[in-house]
C-alpha cells in the first residue's frame, strides 16, 4: 500500500492519492496527539474491563484484552501515519485517509462559505478543523488540525480567493 | 398585451380570490360535509317522514340533529349567522389579499404576505433559476395560475405568487424570464439596465417577438401509462401475485391463499398511489423549444408550465430501466440548482426536474442535443448504447470485473466540448452529462478493497440534484488522469477561456433569439454569473 504509484513518475506535477512530488502541507501533529488521546478514551477502559474480568472469572476474557489492544495498536499506526494534506494554486486540494483513501479538489471560485470549528480537546491543543462548502452538500471537505492562527488566515484566503474567482454555479 | 399586465416598479395585488383558493381544499371540504349532512337530513325528513330516523343517528351525533330542528324552527337566525359566516370569511379573505403584494423593481421580484406576522420575500432576477406556472385544479376552474420563481438555496427557496389571472401569469413569466436572461447577458449594473422603463419595454418585446415555441416531444398518455405500470414495484407486485395463484393453484389451497391478501393490501395499496401519482405528474407531457430554454408542460389535474433557461442546466441524465428496454423507451432528468434537490418532497423533485417521462431513443437524443447542442450525437449513441474502450471513452479495466462483473465494459467517460459524459449499468444503462463549467468538486476515492485492485472511484460533483456522476472503478493510473485533466477543463471554462460560454447554451449562430437578442452573444471572457 505504500508503495509510490507508477504514474507519480511519469508526470511529477500530477496530484495523486499517494501524494507525489507536490508541497504538501501536513497537517499539525498535535492533531495526532488529539487523535490519539480520543482512542485512548475508548481503549483504556476496555483494556481495564477485560482484564479484570479475565483474572476475576474466566481466563478466556484475556483473549479480548489482546484483541483490543491490537486493535487499538493497529489504530494508533493509522492515526499516525494518516496524512490529510493541502496544496494549494487554483484550486484546494484535499488528500486524507489511509485505509480508505481520498482527494477531493475545490476550486475556489465555487467556495460558498467556510466554516471553523473546534471543540473543548481541540481547543487545549491550539487546533481547529476548518470546512469548506460549495453549492453542493456532497462537495466540500474539511482540513482537520490546523493551528487555530493558521485555519483563521487559511478562511482569509479563501474567502478572497473566492471573492477574486467567483464562478458562481 | 404585455404592456397592460405588467407595470414595473409598482406594488400590484394578487387576484382578490387567491386567499379562498389557497385555503380551498379545506373548505371545499368543509362546505362539502355541511351539504352532505344537510342534505341527509333533508331527504330522510321528506321521504320517510321520520319513519326510518335509525340510520341517520347512528352517524350524527344528537346535538347535530338538534341544531337543524333549530334552522327550522328559526329560520332568520340562521340565516343571519350564514350571512356572518360569508362575511367573516370574505373580511378575513379580504385583508389577506390587502395586505399580500408583490413588484418586480431594481433587479428583483419581491412578495410581501402577511398581516400580524410579516414576510418579505426577495428573489434577485440572476438568481432566478427556473420560472414555473402551476395551475391547480380549482384555480383552474376560475382562469388563475400561480407563478412560482425558483432560485437556488434550500428546499424553501422558492417564490409563489398565487394566484394572478392566466393571461398576467403567462405575461408576467415571458417578463421575468426575459429580465433573468437580460440579467446574465449584459454585464452592465443590472439595477440600472432595469429602471429605465422603455428598457423594459423593450426587454418584454424583443424575446416574444422571436421566440418560436418549437414543439420537441409530446408524450402520448397511453405509452405514459404502460411506462409507469412497468416499474419495479408493480412487477413485484404482479410477481408476488402470479405466486400465489401458482401456489394456490398446485396445492389448491384456494380459500387458504385468500389469507394473504389482506397483508399484501397495504403495500398494494402504497404502489398503486405511488405508480397513479407518477401518472397525475407526467400525464399531458409536452416539451417545447424556446430558443434560450426549454419548456414543459405537463399534469393530468394539476397543469404546470416550467421554463428551464438552458445555462441553468448542471448535469443531464438519460437512463433506461431494464424493464423498458424490450420498448426501448429512456427518461430524461437534469440537475438544475435549487430544484428538486433532496431537501424537497421526493415527488416534487421528480416532477420538476424529469424533462422526458418517458420517450424513444429518439425523442430522448433531441431533447439531449437540444440541452447540450455540443456534444454530438454519436457520442450520446455511445453513451447509451456503446461499451468497452473506443472513439475516445476510457473505461474501467478488467481489474474492475470483482466489483462491477457485468458492466466494467461498460462503465467510463469521455471527455467533448464543453461536458464530460459518463456511462454506466449493463442492465438499467444509464449516461451522464456534465457541462465543465457546472463542475463545482472532483472527489477520487479508493477504498483498501479498491486499492488491493488498484482502482478508484471518481465524482464528479455538479450543484444538487437526483443526479449524481460517479465514474466506478477506473485504474488507478487512469483514474488520476482523468482527475487532473477534468480539473483542468474546469478551470478553462470557469476562466471563460474555454470553448463555450455560457456552458451549454446553444450555438450564437445556430439560433433566432441569441442573433436577435438586443445585447447580441455574451462575450467570451466574462466568467458566466449564476
Amino acid at each position: 500500500m505504500d508503495d509510490p504509484d507508477p504514474a507519480t513518475s511519469v508526470s511529477p506535477v500530477q496530484v495523486t492519492l499517494h501524494g507525489g512530488d507536490l508541497p504538501w502541507q501536513p497537517v499539525s501533529p498535535n492533531l495526532t496527539r488529539v487523535r490519539l488521546i480520543t482512542l485512548a478514551l475508548f481503549a483504556v477502559p476496555a483494556i481495564i474491563a477485560t482484564v479484570v474480568v479475565g483474572v476475576l472469572v474466566t481466563r478466556w476474557a484475556l483473549l479480548g484484552t489482546a484483541a483490543v489492544v491490537l486493535v487499538a495498536l493497529w489504530v494508533a499506526w493509522l492515526i499516525s501515519r494518516q496524512v490529510s494534506a493541502i496544496s494549494c494554486d487554483e484550486e484546494i486540494v484535499i488528500r486524507k485517509g489511509r485505509l480508505f483513501r481520498s482527494l477531493v479538489s475545490v476550486p475556489y471560485g465555487r467556495l460558498q462559505y467556510v466554516d471553523i470549528q473546534s471543540g473543548p480537546l481541540m481547543r487545549a491543543h491550539g487546533i481547529a478543523s476548518c470546512e469548506i462548502h460549495t453549492a453542493s452538500p456532497e462537495s466540500g471537505g474539511s482540513l482537520p488540525g490546523l493551528p487555530v492562527a493558521e485555519a483563521e488566515a487559511l478562511r482569509e484566503r479563501l474567502s478572497a480567493r473566492g471573492e477574486a474567482q467567483r464562478a458562481g454555479l | 398585451v404585455t404592456e397592460a399586465v405588467i407595470r414595473d416598479e409598482e406594488w400590484q395585488r394578487l387576484h382578490p380570490l387567491s386567499p379562498l383558493l389557497r385555503g380551498g381544499v379545506v373548505l371545499i371540504a368543509v362546505i362539502g360535509y355541511v351539504a352532505s349532512q344537510f342534505f341527509d337530513r333533508f331527504l330522510s325528513s321528506i321521504n320517510l317522514d321520520g319513519i326510518l330516523p335509525g340510520p341517520d343517528i347512528g352517524i350524527g351525533p344528537a346535538g347535530e340533529d338538534g341544531a337543524l330542528e333549530q334552522v327550522v324552527a328559526h329560520p332568520f337566525l340562521a340565516l343571519l349567522a350564514l350571512v356572518l359566516l360569508v362575511a367573516g370569511v370574505a373580511g378575513v379573505n379580504w385583508v389577506a389579499w390587502r395586505f399580500s403584494r408583490f413588484r418586480v423593481a431594481g433587479g428583483q421580484v419581491e412578495l410581501r404576505t402577511g398581516v400580524l406576522f410579516r414576510q418579505h420575500r426577495q428573489v434577485r432576477l440572476e438568481r432566478v433559476q427556473a420560472v414555473e406556472l402551476s395551475r391547480p385544479i380549482l384555480a383552474r376552474l376560475f382562469g388563475l395560475a400561480s407563478v412560482v420563481v425558483q432560485s437556488a438555496g434550500g428546499s424553501d427557496s422558492q417564490l409563489a405568487l398565487s394566484f394572478i389571472s392566466l393571461n398576467r401569469a403567462e405575461a408576467l413569466r415571458e417578463h421575468l424570464l426575459a429580465l433573468a436572461g437580460q440579467s446574465e447577458v449584459v454585464p452592465a449594473p443590472a439595477d440600472h439596465a432595469l429602471g429605465t422603463p422603455p428598457a423594459v419595454g423593450d426587454a418584454v418585446a424583443s424575446p416574444r417577438a422571436p421566440v418560436v415555441a418549437v414543439p420537441v416531444v409530446e408524450v402520448p398518455n397511453g405509452r405514459l401509462f404502460v411506462a409507469t405500470i412497468l416499474h419495479g414495484s408493480t412487477i413485484f407486485l404482479g410477481a408476488v401475485l402470479f405466486a400465489g395463484l401458482i401456489t394456490a393453484g398446485v396445492l389448491s389451497v384456494g380459500p387458504l391463499a385468500l389469507a394473504g391478501v389482506p397483508a399484501m393490501l397495504p403495500a398494494a395499496f402504497f404502489i398503486v398511489l405511488g405508480r397513479g401519482k407518477e401518472m397525475l405528474t407526467h400525464g399531458n407531457f409536452r416539451l417545447v423549444d424556446v430558443g434560450t430554454g426549454v419548456r414543459v408542460t405537463e399534469g393530468l389535474t394539476d397543469l404546470r408550465t416550467m421554463t428551464i433557461p438552458l445555462n441553468r442546466v448542471q448535469a443531464l441524465e438519460v437512463i433506461q430501466p431494464i424493464w423498458w428496454r424490450p420498448l426501448g423507451w429512456w427518461r430524461v432528468r437534469v440537475n438544475v440548482a435549487g430544484v428538486g434537490s433532496s431537501g424537497s418532497g421526493d415527488g416534487e423533485g421528480e416532477r420538476e426536474t424529469t424533462l422526458l417521462p418517458v420517450g424513444t431513443l429518439d425523442d430522448a437524443l433531441r431533447v439531449l442535443t437540444l440541452l447540450a447542442p455540443r456534444v454530438p450525437a454519436s457520442q450520446w449513441n455511445d453513451a447509451v448504447l456503446g461499451e468497452g474502450p473506443q472513439r475516445g471513452w476510457q473505461t474501467s479495466s478488467a481489474r474492475a470485473k470483482l466489483f462491477d462483473p457485468l458492466s466494467w465494459r461498460r462503465n467510463g467517460w469521455s471527455d467533448t466540448d464543453g461536458a464530460v459524459l459518463l456511462r454506466s449499468g449493463r442492465l438499467t444503462r444509464r449516461a451522464i452529462a456534465v457541462p465543465h463549467a457546472r463542475i463545482q468538486s472532483l472527489t477520487l476515492q479508493q477504498g483498501w478493497l479498491q486499492a488491493s485492485r488498484r482502482v478508484a472511484t471518481l465524482h464528479v460533483i455538479p450543484a444538487p440534484g437526483p443526479i449524481s456522476p460517479v465514474i466506478d472503478h477506473l485504474d488507478t493510473e487512469a483514474a488520476h488522469d482523468a482527475f487532473d485533466r477534468l480539473n483542468e477543463r474546469a478551470r478553462d471554462a470557469r476562466r471563460g477561456a474555454g470553448p463555450i460560454d455560457p456552458p451549454l447554451a446553444p450555438d450564437p449562430a445556430g439560433l433566432v433569439d441569441w442573433t436577435q437578442h438586443p445585447s447580441g452573444v455574451p462575450e467570451p471572457g466574462r466568467p458566466d454569473p449564476l
